[in-house]
């Protein structure tokens, strides 16, 4: 190769090589799915009245107090490690927040008017909650080309199914395993690889 | 004969070269994170940065976050239509050693 083609080479080689370091994202996030598995079981307990006391008392409140609770904490905290990490967003990040966004108020706006319409049946409630986040995850995955996130739709959708076929303890009991699997397991998982991510992204920049 | 393209000469340099193939990926940067990322000096991507906002590939916001001083950058579509045809431009003459 000539001297001019091996320098237009290199070339081509650093345009590659910025653009998949500008698209690696430096931002934690997988604390994210961890924290709303947690939200998760604290509004079941909740709302089977598992938690005592006068506020706990309080079933019909779990569910929407717990999740736009969970929801601006979220977004609290992610700002915070957003301005403190300076990392910027991507356009991928971008895609995959637009996803969870949409599919959170879709749920929203599905739930609170079946809850408050008195047309919410639990089995129906955890399918439909497992259906999208399903969906979302299934999303996620495609765009990230994550195989273990389109597992966790699998699983999610499974657990829609067996919601709707199976009896009530067997719908709770197929929600709660699939929030361990999907947020719980998952979340953990998916937070190991990050910090191995930026080890070596320490590393490779010292 | 075809004749051969000529390559953009403000993209050619690396430095900025390197710049705006960072900001291709993300919505905007922060000065200090293509700093770190180009392993460059203050004043050295600042000229650069300088040179690109001039030819019109970068737009430059600044602006204070918590009283702190922050500058950003980002692509502009006419930043991205100069790299995609700078990017043809090399393939083309690097024809089949690549």
């Amino acid at each position: 190769m000539s001297a001019e083609n091996q320098e237009l080479t290199e070339r081509l080689e650093l345009i590659e090589s910025m653009i998949a370091e500008g698209r690696r994202s430096t931002a934690k996030w997988a604390w994210t799915i961890v924290l709303w598995g947690v939200a998760f079981y604290v509004a079941i307990a909740w709302s089977t009245g598992l938690f005592g006391g006068p506020i706990w008392g309080q079933h019909y409140m779990a569910w929407p107090v717990t999740m736009v609770g969970t929801w601006l904490l979220n977004v609290a905290l992610l700002r915070r490690m957003h301005r403190s990490a300076k990392a910027p967003m991507t356009t991928v990040g971008r895609a995959v927040m637009s996803i969870w966004t949409a599919m959170g108020i879709s749920m929203f706006a599905l739930l609170l008017p079946l809850g408050l319409s008195g047309r919410a049946d639990q089995q129906v409630c955890v399918a439909v909650v497992a259906t999208l986040l399903g969906t979302a995850n299934a999303a996620s995955g495609i765009l990230l080309k994550w195989p273990a996130q389109f597992g966790c739709a699998v699983v999610w959708w499974l657990a829609s199914a067996a919601s709707l076929f199976g009896t009530v303890t067997q719908s709770t009991i197929a929600f709660l395993v699939a929030i361990f699997l999907c947020q719980i397991a998952f979340g953990i998982y998916a937070m190991i690889l990050e910090s191995r991510e930026q080890r070596r992204q320490g590393a490779a920049n010292a | 004969m075809p004749e051969l393209p000529e390559l953009n000469p403000v993209i050619h340099g690396k430095l900025r070269l390197a710049l705006l193939s960072l900001l291709l990926g993300v919505e905007e940067a922060e000065f200090t994170w293509l700093r770190e990322k180009t392993g460059s000096t203050d004043g050295n991507l600042g000229a650069q940065l300088m040179k690109l906002e001039e030819a019109g590939y970068v737009a430059v916001e600044k602006k204070f976050v918590l009283r702190k001083p922050q500058t950003l950058y980002r692509m502009t579509e006419k930043g991205r239509t100069a790299l995609t045809e700078y990017v043809s431009a090399l393939k083309e003459l690097l024809g089949s050693a690549i």
